[in-house]
């Protein structure tokens, strides 16, 4: 569906508002201050991403994964589902919905262990936990709480326009895509139109590579500037985040902090 | 997961059955799952839906673009996905949309029958005009949001019966996730299934990789032709059917009697499609130097001058490139002409149509374009063994009644044959082969065998079948009290979504 944003379950349902989204996290909020939050998300972002390339899939997949990750929790506790039986479950639901054929099951779970071994033992120490059963069990939960919206617009194709538009080089290209890949790890993709977080990004890499002479396009671009500044700032807040941040020191403790899911009680 | 979420989510979950009654009210089977008509248990609105009950447990690939693409998607002619429900306990998924009493399969159905029979059926003389154009508004729709049908055929095109939307098409199935569709897949690698060839576009079965528009559009030209004639246009054998390669020699060949083959400057880029070299191995434009679409429509009392002919031209072109859009087609002279369309396709007359019929647990109402090739067989078989005992059980009284009913078979097959003779060889004369439940009832032209019976069964199968047709009758007249309960008034109903 390349069709009109605006009439979809994205635009109409889930362009959140901030005070919204900030009332729904209270509950978590009330364990982690706002940054660690934050940090939680970056590190399920990476692990969604890792899980992702190890699949194969190409990066309007893992976007779209991502974002129902958000969505999910933008409505829930991290107590509700364990962000690391989410992670994989989003992967799945993606992978089918955007045609690139069905991962089974097996393969899906096998990729789960052997990432978390070899890519996260820094933050698990512990096997990979869930089975097959536990991740079609969670399919359904998170399909219900994304009210089956599974259709997800996203900034890579406005973006390549854009460049185009700009008559504009590969390098502008690469380093704004990779923008837009760093965006999901902030809450853009719950707050704002996919062309405006393109033009964000866009207008990042242009200064980031000294393209100062795109300022008067920027200008006539027609589109709400205030919130293209808005994007703006929440990225380069995560860049200053990242430049600080000892993730590999920090995230045991930080996933141990979270609130976990009660299980069920022994009879 | 957290026991307390799930508690919590499980007690606001409204199932479907709390909701809906639909037990026993089965109307359709299809490839993916079946379709049952539902009624709201609470309120006393006699307003109808179909609730499709998707096959297997849990969320196919299938059932994931289904969800995902009607959840977008918002027109007059493309059904409307109202609910989903996702019962957790057996892992079932259900789909909730508009209940559409009609499909152009059965309409078309019906007219052959009454073709058959030399009976008239009264319908309004735009009908399939009207019923075109909305066909197209749909498409169009779908396709200025990029979305490709790509499985259009009579049986997924439905039509709404008596209520506030009366006689509108909706355009149902699309974006069907049938694997063959995934973009950079080769359709060899993938779908087992046996889809019917009919409605598939030459350059589909000259192994083009990609769906386009412009396949849409020729499956539309397909059941245009048909609900011109009520024959299938591009009607082919399909017991032999090889689903693991694209390239089809039978269909292309019934493609070609009809249509002639392509001339060079016609289709200039046909050789580039990958099965070019095994076409030019295997045909000769000569054999079909006298093949025309014109003849053929004329032979069907389509006039070549007519603006039917002319627009079915333009959609039916065997170059993709060549064919015109769905937008283009709206505009078409044929749209200006008197009968303008109407919204209601039956413009306020009675419809001649019966309702769907239930089903009941292990009927197929078989599209034999939509099965696969091994349940065709087996079902085939078991249908035999049902028959051949429900012709031991029968009393010696109806014996006679069967006897009758052979001999009007009979009849009618003479009468085809002759038909055929002066015909193409492959003209469509009904070979489909159709397992047909109550929802069949005793049509005049119905034949059970397969194209390659032998002769010896044959009479046999002939017989059978006319105790098959009286045991339907009976089913029928069943099928028709119960569904007195069901024409009650309608009234609105808050959507969900
Ligand atoms: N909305 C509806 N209202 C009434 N009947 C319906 C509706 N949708 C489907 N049916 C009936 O059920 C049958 C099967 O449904 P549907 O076409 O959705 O299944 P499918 O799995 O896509 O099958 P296929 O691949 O054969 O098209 C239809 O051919 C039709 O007779
Ligand atoms: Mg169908």
């Amino acid at each position: 569906m390349a069709g009109n944003f605006w009439q979809s379950s994205h635009s109409q349902q889930w362009i959140l508002d901030r005070q919204d989204l900030i009332r729904e996290r209270q509950y978590d909020l009330q364990i982690l201050t706002e940054e660690e939050y934050q940090k939680v998300f970056i590190f399920f972002a990476n692990v969604i991403q890792v899980l992702g390339e190890q699949l194969k899939l190409r990066q309007q997949v893992i976007a779209t994964a991502t974002v129902y990750f958000k969505r999910f929790y933008a409505r829930n506790s991290l107590k509700n589902i364990d962000p690391l039986l989410l992670a994989p479950t989003c992967i799945l639901l993606a992978s089918k919905v955007e045609e690139f054929g069905v991962i089974s099951n097996s393969r899906l779970i096998s990729i789960c262990q052997s990432v978390i071994k070899s890519k996260f033992s820094y933050a698990y120490t512990t096997d990979f936990p869930y089975r097959t059963n536990h991740i079609l069990e969670c399919e359904f939960y998170l399909l219900e709480n994304l009210d089956c919206c599974l259709i997800v617009y996203q900034p890579y194709r406005p973006l390549l326009q854009l460049v185009q538009d700009m008559g504009h080089d590969d390098q502008l290209l690469t380093l704004s895509w990779r923008i837009v890949n760093d965006s999901l790890r902030t809450d853009v993709c719950l707050l704002y139109p996919p062309y405006q977080i393109a033009i964000a990004c866009l207008q990042i890499a242009c200064v980031i590579l000294q393209k100062d002479s795109q300022k008067s396009w920027f200008a006539e671009l027609n589109v709400d500037l205030d919130k293209v500044q808005e994007i703006v700032r929440a990225i380069v807040n995560l860049f200053e985040l990242w430049k600080d941040w000892k993730e590999k020191d920090e995230i045991q403790m930080l996933l141990a902090k979270i609130p976990k899911p009660k299980p069920a009680p022994q009879r | 997961m957290d026991y307390d979420f799930k508690m919590k989510t499980q007690k606001e979950r409204t199932k479907v059955e709390d909701l809906f009654n639909y037990e026993g009210c089965k109307v359709g089977r299809g490839t993916y799952g079946h379709v049952y008509k539902a009624k709201w248990k609470e309120t006393s609105d006699g307003k109808e839906y179909a609730l499709k009950q998707i096959d297997g447990t849990g969320l196919s690939m299938s059932a994931c673009r289904e969800i995902a693409l009607l959840r977008e998607l918002k027109h007059q002619n493309v059904i409307t996905l109202i609910r989903v429900f996702l019962s957790h306990t057996d892992r079932k998924v259900f789909l909730l949309i508009d209940y559409a009493e009609h499909d152009l399969w059965h309409i078309i159905k019906f007219h052959r029958a009454a073709k058959a029979a030399k009976k008239q059926v009264v319908v309004p003389r735009g009908m399939v005009k009207s019923l075109l154009y909305q066909i197209f508004d749909g498409i169009h729709y779908l396709h200025s949001n990029w979305v490709l049908h790509r499985d259009l055929k009579p049986a997924n095109i439905l039509v709404m019966g008596d209520g506030p939307e009366r006689g509108r098409v909706k355009i149902a199935d699309m974006g069907f996730a049938r694997l063959f569709n995934a973009p950079l897949k080769p359709l060899a690698d993938l779908d087992p299934v046996v889809v019917t060839f009919w409605y598939r576009a030459p350059e589909l079965l000259l192994g083009a990789r990609h769906y386009t528009k412009a396949i849409d559009i020729w499956a539309i030209g397909c059941i245009f032709a048909e609900l011109l004639t009520s024959e299938p246009i591009f009607h082919c054998r399909q017991e032999d059917i090889k689903t693991s390669n694209p390239y089809h020699h039978d269909q292309l060949d019934r493609i070609f009697n009809v249509m002639g083959f392509p001339q060079d400057k016609d289709w200039e880029d046909i050789k580039k499609m990958p099965e070019h070299h095994t076409l030019t191995k295997d045909f000769k434009r000569s054999s079909y130097s006298t093949c025309s679409l014109a003849k053929y429509m004329d032979r069907h009392k389509i006039k070549p001058d007519s603006k039917a002919f002319h627009l079915l031209q333009k959609l039916l072109l065997m170059d993709p490139n060549k064919r015109i859009t769905s937008e283009q087609a709206m505009q078409d002279a044929y749209f200006q002409e008197e009968p303008l369309p109407t919204q209601d396709v039956f413009a306020g007359c009675p419809i001649p149509y019966p309702k769907r019929e239930f089903l009941t647990d292990d009927d197929q109402e078989d599209k034999s374009d939509t099965k696969r090739q091994q349940q065709q067989a087996a079902a085939q078989q078991q249908q035999q063994q049902q028959q051949q005992q429900a012709q031991q059980q029968q009393q010696q009284s109806q014996l006679q009644a069967q006897a009758q009913a052979q001999q009007q078979q009979q009849q009618q097959q003479a009468q085809q044959q002759q038909q055929q003779q002066q015909q193409h060889s492959h003209e469509p004369n009904s070979k489909r082969v159709r397992l047909s439940g109550p929802g069949g009832g005793p049509q005049p032209n119905q034949q059970v065998h397969p194209g390659q019976q032998q002769q010896q069964d044959f009479h046999q199968q002939q017989v059978a079948a006319a105790a098959a047709a009286q045991q339907q009758q009976q089913q029928q007249q069943q099928v028709q009290a119960q569904q007195m309960m069901f024409n009650q008034q309608q009234q609105n109903f808050q959507q969900r979504f």
